[in-house]
């Protein structure tokens, strides 16, 4: 977790998050919504070297629907050799839905922990107390399911502390530092460097930034040692006025640039070894 | 409660889909996932409260007459 780990050989744990709950896609065509379309991206991305796969779901609509989450699980299961599971336990709908993302059979590798609540919209609060986050890192602990910690702003981080010091969370934290609009981080590389400064010791962390943001923070990210997440979800677009084609393409680029910087990306081997997923 | 300005379409003069989706007939365009839980209410969301684009005038009428309904049952 730092420039001298990047220096010293280290491997670069790639995400992709395919699909989201935010967008449809009268946004992006390309954006794959059903288990069948998000496994045969999943799939692609695996093969470009992504080892960890977000998940969302969504109904025939395109609407979103925790309840069809093990149709997507099972679909990218039967399509992908051996990617890490990382289902959502996030969005904007009751904990009763949120949590259906660590009931599914078998359980998920792992599973996004949201760390407090952001806005959306005029009106819309995504609801995550700390109550419900408690009970959601409690029954993860509980089944083994590795935690994400998603933070969309500095105050979240005081919130995983508070996890910590109440004996809540097994080591290596795993960070995702979300930056964007809104109640999100504001994008910008001091920002990066700073979220950064102050995780706790025993960390790894991961980076996904909104838009236009998302190609150079998640650079700077593997420059100071940290992991990457790309996909649809984050992004809709390769470049200005140009949509995405496929996450895959998000993700090859993502490849390539870790390449080019002399970092190797992280099989699902060794990200369960990194993050200590039996 | 549904939102009485939400359809179900399958296409419109930019798009053309598989199957029906969200759209707001206000707006004139298919809403996003997380606005189709307030259109549809969804999450204790309420349209004519929480949606942005749902006509001022409407919603102050529906929530006036709800509240004269509540009125009338308090009285009963």
């Amino acid at each position: 977790m730092s420039y001298e780990a990047y220096l010293n050989d280290r491997n670069v744990i790639l995400t992709v998050a395919p699909t989201g709950g935010v967008h449809g896609k009268d946004k992006n065509q390309n954006l794959p919504e059903q288990p069948e379309e998000i496994a045969e991206q999943v799939a692609a991305c695996e093969e470009l070297g992504a080892s960890i796969c977000h998940l969302h779901a969504r109904d025939e609509h395109g609407e979103n629907d925790a309840g069809r989450i093990q149709e997507v699980n099972d679909a990218v299961r039967e399509r992908c050799d051996d990617i890490v599971i990382q289902n959502t336990t996030g969005g904007q709908s009751t904990y009763d839905a949120r949590v259906q993302g660590i009931r599914t059979d078998p359980a998920p590798d792992m599973a996004s922990l949201d760390m407090g609540p952001f806005n959306r919209g005029q009106h819309i609060i995504t609801e995550h107390t700390r109550n419900n986050i408690d009970q959601l890192a409690a029954e993860m602990r509980k089944k083994g399911i590795k935690p994400e910690l998603e933070c969309f702003n500095n105050g979240h981080i005081n919130e995983v502390y508070r996890l910590i010091e109440r004996d809540a969370l097994e080591e290596p934290y795993y960070f995702n530092l979300v930056f964007g609009h809104g109640t999100f981080t504001p994008p910008t590389p001091e920002n990066v460097l700073n979220l950064v400064s102050n995780l706790p010791e025993s960390s790894e962390f991961n980076l996904l930034a909104v838009g236009r943001h998302q190609l150079p923070l998640t650079t700077l990210s593997m420059i100071l040692g940290g992991h990457v997440r790309v996909g649809m979800e984050d992004n809709l677009y390769y470049r200005k006025s140009e949509p995405v084609q496929s996450n895959a393409q998000l993700v090859d680029r993502t490849a390539r640039i870790a390449d080019l910087l002399e970092a190797d990306l992280a099989t699902p081997a060794e990200t369960r070894e990194r993050l200590g997923i039996e | 409660m549904t939102c009485p300005y939400l359809d179900y379409r399958r296409s419109d003069e930019d798009h053309e889909f598989d199957h029906d989706r969200p759209y707001c007939t206000v707006a004139e365009e298919f809403v996003s996932p997380m606005k189709a839980d307030i259109c549809n209410d969804r999450h204790e969301f309420d349209h004519t409260s929480d949606c942005e684009t749902y006509p001022d005038e409407q919603a102050s009428e529906e929530k006036e007459s709800g509240s004269e309904a509540i009125r009338a049952d308090a009285s009963e």
